[in-house]
């Protein structure tokens, strides 16, 4: 187990900037994950810390150990590919076995390690099949288990779990994660899926356009998310913007005019925003919360429910914008009620830059 | 053969290994006088090879040095001795028909024979004067060859005196039984007819002699004897054997290998001498005569040990051998005939009346167009006057004298230029700073190109450039010289004839174009349909199916091509066969077709043969690209209404398109440049019209004259067509390819932008 | 299948039975030569007869056993000549195919996973040699042999045959490696393999139907190659068999029957080595497909 640090790398493809100088620093034993929408860089900074594409410029260490211009095989590591990439024309125990023996392992000592990995995948009864006759779960075990045979310093996962069926997905999180505290190695993970990202990570890294938007402890990410892109980017159903213009609200206050001006929003005391600023107000649909009429901050009218079970989505439209509100089915609510509701938390992001005032 | 002089000019134009070839002939050429072991060659076979073994034990037994002998066939031998002597790699001595001996002299890979030679007196007059050539002695005769007349002494007792009496005995002989067979298709056999009107197919200061009266008169004759069903059609020398082997031909002229092949046919025959001609006043058929001899390489002809065996195996004893155990003819005048012979004296005597023929290089240059003439004649196409006027341009325009000697200068030049040019764009490259970065990045993967680069730019590369070289170059390999573009303009102006007669570039063409189209439409055609059929999941037997239907492709194509032009023969081939059997079953009477002798059935022949080598391939891609069809699409067609029919065209086809595109490609290049089944099948025929530009390339290389030169120009035009349509129809891909890649950019920015 | 209508039952039957037929047909096409070849080296007679089926006339196993009797005497001993030539075929022919896929594989792999400079350069001089016909080379390439010293043997045979069939190999592995995953190799590099370890381990065994099925592309071109062959090879007891079955059909006096007997001979170890394939056949050319 080691850490990971990555130092202002930059990576290139002809004249294509695909990493703009990214800082990434994982903790021996550490379980980090880069998320972010396809063509963020994610993978091709995961593919660099495996060795298989070279940095443009920038610096890798794992530890004390310079791993910049090392060659895969040199940097003790081991990695599960999106598409598993199981070697077709070996059965289950060779594919397990393969990296053991390019590194000329006892044969003894690679079937015991084979077999421990096996029992602890679930695979025992597997080893002697060839990957074509495998489900798609089965075959993942597999790309695991070919992992942990290795026991490696660093875990790399290229989106592991994108090929799998919904509740399969679910559970296989679950064990990757306990397979990691189990094993105690340094791991680094790659996704697209918020909620992979939110349930694995011990530290999240956001990129976007080839940089590192934001990185932090994932309910540190979320609940403050530190630009625009990182708000809209976590949570499901997405937040909700609405553009807006800071006004005076008098008393020292301030308020936001919202979307076409026909509702206001008084905004909390200490936000760094000034009057006549263009912002967005960010509101999560989780915190737009029903309340006396009393204490309405506004009132949304519903176009549209969805029924989820537990929860409700009522789609509304404020100040010309549209807005999700999730509340809990037993409200009742239905489509043309007219709902006050209160905002129990609000993100402010200046229009221009993008980045959170707070 | 590329001569020294020629591959050292070759060297100047900047082929950087040709300097080396030449030195390493003439490495060659010395140590060929060390070995003390004799090379010899021959094409002989059975009986006759087994004496020749026992000749070489005789000397051997004697004391005579160890003898190595090699049988090559007798259709390569020229090419092949051409090819291997000048390299010291041939024999020291060799045995072959006296007629090729102006042709090994002019390229000199014969030489004189010394004192091997006893003297005049111990041979017979005509073999003394076939291998005589300006008064020296060029080999030594060891038997003398000709026709004569087989008769089949169960159907015939007497036989007419004259050729025209044959016509009588029509109503004697049994049903099916033809009075007389022979080629009469070839020139070879009817120049003994043409001898009897006092002609010859080599006429004064080898001009071509197959024109003017004893031509017409002889051409004639050999009609009415066809017309009057004395002689068979079509028989080519196979045939001829095989009817009278089988009793359906009464008499044959034939050479002494039918001797050989009558053995335990149980035919009862004999060898008379051939008939006089009435129409020639009496004068009798003089058949050619071929007088086999031992000849010497010009390194053979120095070693005295050489000359010892080859007057051994022209001696007395070897000539007594032979005719005991071979049956052959001997050549001597001192050896008499086994007594009791008959077949023997019967070819002795014919001998006496046969016409040696001419050895002068010319000679060979008559065969083709006799032969074409002979057969655009019988086949009605022609009146004789025009048939051998046709003739005599077609072996003018082979023997036409070479293009002028050009200046080398402007090769050089444009050589020089491109060499500039090319040092030019390096040094720019490199001083853009962008090469040597990228040379760098390429080093892993030179890694694993670098024994490929090697072996095939060395073995496969190279002799292309230097052949595609060649075309520059004109005549014979050894009185050949620089000759700049003549070549393609001669070739691309019809050398001076008109631009759309037969054999010129343009229509050769044409029939190239129509030969690959009709290939690649049928080959898609049958393959794509069988392996649509064969994908079905619901078809029972698919597996076995589809290992029948590939079995076309397993078998070597030249196998494959004979047994076609079996097929497709006359009177004895299969779809002969089918035809008489549709005749018989539904009463009808349907001649029996002639394939060879129309365009169209040639052509037809030679289509059959192809479609069956190709189209199993185009099955097994098919059946390849077909895996790629998703199931959902062709279900959401059917969702949507389509029939089979509509799904078939409109989905699954669009689909599988880009993959069978590249292989129809290939396909197409291959089928462009398929020399084996149109030069076994057809052989070109009729008079060349269904020659594609490659046989007509291979018959200026290696049957009119070894033109190399004239036949790369040929190979050079082809590539040049090739690449031109295949880069047209890459540029026309690539255009779309980018059309596509555009699209696709733009929807996924519309969908990014939505996000 | 179209179950569109009431009838979807008959309708299929009948389709069925269209398709077998049109099947059948072609399968009588592909087969009646080589019946045609077979029946004529089982022949005893040699009347010829146009004759609609392929039965052979007064069968014999004469001509097969007279072509693989054949021996030849040297010094004192007798020399199985008919074996000698059969194994030199099979030599030439499968170190043919050994080399040739040596030869083509690394290439391939290069073309199909590196950019270096000049590889659209060499792709297209590549395909340039299927379009230039041999008539104009065949000539420098003997020269070009003779200098090597392997005229006459059947090293340079076996070289210049591996050389000219290495383009289409290269065109066909270079698309059946394109269309295997760049995941594995990585996964194997990942996994303590170098490069060319993880070519040699991983993607060498998962391209293994394509390059069986090239390799037998290339045994075939050697094995059935005559031209070439005839000209370099001198010896009789260097001779491949497709020599030795030119030398039955003279211009006159065609040994049809032993032609075809020994036709039969040659093609039997091509049809089996088809057999064994046809399976990967199919996936073998069309992994990406004949990409040219």
């Amino acid at each position: 187990m080691v850490a990971v640090s990555v130092q202002q790398v930059t990576k290139s493809f002809g004249a294509t900037k695909v990493l703009r100088g990214v800082d990434v620093h994982v903790p021996a034993g550490g379980f980090a994950v880069l998320v972010g929408p396809s063509g963020c860089g994610k993978s091709t900074l995961l593919r660099l810390l495996a060795g298989l594409e070279e940095v443009t410029s920038g610096s890798i260490r794992f530890g004390e150990r310079e791993v910049t211009r090392l060659e895969p095989r040199e940097r003790d590591i081991a990695m599960v590919f999106q598409s598993y990439a199981l070697y077709p024309h070996l059965t289950v125990r060779d594919n397990l076995a393969f990296g053991l023996r390019l590194r000329k392992t006892d044969p003894a000592e690679i079937g015991r390690r084979v077999d421990e990995a096996a029992a602890m995948l679930g695979l025992s009864h597997l080893l002697d099949r060839l990957p074509k006759a495998l489900s798609g779960g089965q075959r993942q075990r597999v790309a695991m288990g070919r992992a942990i045979v290795r026991r490696p310093a660093l875990f790399l996962f290229d989106e592991p779990l994108s090929n799998l069926d919904a509740a399969l997905r679910a559970q296989v999180r679950v064990d990757i994660r306990k397979l990691h505290d189990q094993l105690g190695a340094t791991s680094v993970y790659v996704t697209h899926d918020q909620v992979e990202a939110m349930t694995l990570a011990d530290v999240m890294f956001v990129l976007n356009g080839g940089v590192v938007e934001q990185q932090g402890a994932p309910l540190e990410v979320y609940d403050a998310p530190a630009t625009r892109f990182v708000a809209g980017f976590l949570g499901s159903p997405a937040m909700n913007f609405i553009k807006a213009t800071i006004e005076d609200a008098g008393g020292g206050g301030l308020r936001a005019r919202l979307g076409d001006g026909s509702a206001n929003l008084a905004l909390p005391p200490g936000l760094p925003a000034r009057p006549g600023q263009a912002v967005e107000v960010g509101v999560r649909p989780h915190d737009l919360e029903l309340c006396d009429e009393s204490a309405a901050e506004i009132h949304l009218k519903v176009d549209f429910v969805e029924l989820l079970g537990p929860e409700i989505h009522a789609h509304c439209v404020l100040a010309g914008a549209p807005v999700i509100a999730c509340l809990e089915t037993r409200t009742g609510v239905s489509v043309g009620d007219t709902l006050p509701l209160r905002v129990r938390r609000l993100h402010l992001f200046d229009q221009e830059s993008g980045r959170a005032l707070r | 053969m590329i001569r020294r002089r020629t591959a050292a000019r070759l060297a100047l134009a900047g082929l950087a290994l040709a300097p080396l070839l030449l030195g390493a002939g003439e490495a060659r050429a010395d140590e060929g006088d060390e070995a003390a072991t004799i090379q010899l060659w021959h094409a002989y076979r059975g009986a006759e090879e087994e004496a020749l073994q026992a000749i070489l034990e005789a000397h051997r037994a004697a004391g005579g040095p160890p003898v190595e002998t090699l049988a090559i066939p007798y259709d390569a031998f020229g090419s092949k001795l051409g090819a291997a002597i000048p390299l010291g790699e041939g024999p020291d001595l060799y045995i072959d028909s006296h007629e090729r001996l102006g042709d090994y002299r002019v390229r000199g890979i014969v030489a004189p024979v010394g004192d091997a030679f006893e003297g005049e007196a111990a041979f017979r007059s005509n073999a003394v004067q076939a291998v005589t050539l300006d008064d020296a002695i060029w080999g030594l005769p060891l038997s003398q060859k000709c026709v004569a007349l087989y008769v089949n002494q169960g159907l015939l007792k007497e036989v007419p005196a004259t050729l025209e009496g044959f016509a009588g005995l029509r109503d004697t002989l049994p049903e099916g039984v033809f009075p007389l067979a022979y080629e009469a298709q070839g020139a070879y056999v009817h120049s003994a007819l043409l001898g009897a009107f006092g002609g010859s197919l080599l006429g004064p200061d080898d001009s071509f002699g197959f024109v003017g009266d004893p031509a017409v008169r002889s051409l004639n004759l050999a009609r009415a004897l066809i017309d009057g069903g004395v002689v068979p059609s079509d028989a080519d020398g196979a045939l001829v054997t095989n009817l009278f082997r089988g009793g359906k031909a009464a008499t044959a002229i034939s050479g002494p290998w039918l001797a050989a092949d009558l053995e335990g046919s149980g035919i009862d025959y004999r060898v008379e001498l051939l008939p006089k001609v009435e129409a020639a006043d009496g004068a009798p058929m003089r058949p050619l005569l071929t007088v086999e001899a031992v000849m010497l390489s010009p390194e053979g002809a120095k070693r005295a040990d050489v000359r010892a065996l080859a007057r051994r195996i022209a001696g007395p004893e070897a000539a007594a051998l032979r005719q005991e155990r071979a049956r052959t003819l001997t050549a001597r005048a001192d050896v008499p005939l086994p007594p009791g012979d008959k077949l023997l004296a019967a070819f002795a005597a014919q001998a006496e009346v046969a016409t040696p023929m001419p050895s002068a290089p010319a000679m060979r240059a008559t065969w083709e167009p006799a032969n074409r003439a002979i057969k655009a004649f019988l086949r009605g196409e022609l009146d004789a006057e025009a048939a051998t006027e046709g003739a005599r341009k077609r072996f003018d325009d082979v023997r036409r004298p070479l293009p002028p000697p050009a200046s080398p200068t402007p090769l050089l030049i444009v050589v020089g230029l491109l060499l500039l040019y090319g040092a030019f764009s390096l040094v720019r490259q490199v001083r853009s700073g962008e090469l040597v970065p990228a040379l760098r990045r390429s080093i892993p993967a030179y890694r694993y190109v670098a024994h490929a680069v090697i072996t095939v730019g060395l073995l496969v590369i190279l002799p292309l450039v230097v052949g595609a070289a060649t075309s520059l170059w004109a005549g014979r390999p050894e009185t050949g010289h620089y000759v700049g573009l003549a070549n393609f303009v001669d070739i691309l102006t019809a050398r001076g004839g008109p631009l759309l007669a037969t054999g010129s570039f343009y229509v050769v063409l044409l029939v190239t174009l129509l030969w690959t189209l009709a290939n690649v439409f049928f080959h898609l055609a049958i393959g794509v349909s069988l392996g649509l059929v064969l994908s079905r999941p619901t078809m029972k037997l698919r597996g076995l199916y589809r290992v029948l239907l590939i079995i076309p492709w397993a078998v070597p194509n030249y196998v494959t091509a004979l047994a076609w032009k079996g097929m497709f023969h006359r009177q004895f081939g299969a779809v002969t066969g089918l035809i008489n059997a549709l005749n018989q079953t539904f009463g009808l009477s349907i001649e029996p077709i002639a394939w060879f002798s129309h365009f169209s059935t040639a052509f037809t022949a030679n289509l059959a043969t192809n479609v069956w080598l190709g189209f199993p391939f185009m099955m097994v891609v098919t059946l390849g690209a077909l895996t790629s069809v998703p199931g959902d699409v062709l279900e959401a067609a059917e969702v949507d209404g389509a029939t089979r029919w509509q799904r078939m065209w409109q989905v699954t086809l669009p689909i599988i398109r880009p993959t069978l595109l590249p292989a129809v490609t290939l396909g197409a290049i291959w089928t462009f440049n398929m020399f084996n089944v149109v030069f076994l099948v057809s052989g070109g025929e009729p008079d060349g019209t269904t020659d594609i530009l490659v046989s007509e390339a291979y018959r200026w290389a290696f049957t009119r004259e070894a033109q190399y030169g004239y036949a790369a120009a040929y190979a050079v035009l082809i590539f040049l067509m090739l690449a031109s349509v295949t880069r047209l129809g890459e540029w026309k891909a690539g255009r779309r390819a980018a059309r596509e890649a555009a699209a696709a950019r733009a929807a996924q920015a519309v969908e990014g932008g939505g996000h | 299948m179209s179950g569109s209508g009431g009838g979807g039952r008959q309708v299929r039957a009948i389709e069925s039975i269209a398709s077998h037929l049109v099947v059948l047909l072609a399968v009588a096409f592909a087969l009646y030569p080589v019946l045609w070849v077979i029946a004529l080296a089982f022949s005893g007679s040699a009347t010829p007869e146009a004759r609609v089926l392929p039965i052979p006339r007064e069968p014999t196993f004469d001509h097969l056993w007279a072509v693989i009797s054949t021996t030849r005497e040297v010094g004192d001993s007798t020399q199985w000549l008919f074996g000698r030539q059969l194994a030199n075929s099979l030599i030439v022919s499968i170190a043919t195919a050994l080399v040739g896929i040596g030869i083509a594989t690394p290439t391939a792999y290069a073309l199909a996973r590196f950019n270096f400079v000049g590889k659209e350069g060499g792709l297209r001089v590549l395909l340039a040699t299927q379009m230039f016909p041999a008539v104009a080379s065949a000539i420098p390439l003997y020269l070009l042999l003779d200098f090597l010293g392997l005229l006459n043997s059947r090293t340079g045979l076996i070289l210049c045959y591996a050389t000219t069939a290495v383009p289409f190999a290269i065109f066909q592995l270079r698309a059946a490696f394109e269309s295997i995953p760049v995941d594995l190799e990585e996964a194997a590099m990942v996994d303590g393999a170098t490069r060319f370890q993880a070519f040699r381990m991983v993607v060498l065994p998962a391209a293994r139907p394509a390059i069986a099925v090239t390799a037998l592309f290339a045994f075939m071109s050697a094995y059935n190659e005559f031209i070439l062959a005839a000209t370099l090879l001198g010896k009789e007891d260097m001779f491949t068999l497709p020599v030795v079955l030119q030398r039955f059909i003279g211009e006159y006096d065609a040994q049809w029957e032993a032609f075809a007997a020994g036709a039969l001979i040659v093609s039997l170890p091509v049809m089996i080595l088809f057999y064994v394939l046809q399976r990967h056949l199919v996936a073998g050319l069309t992994s990406g497909g004949v990409k040219g």
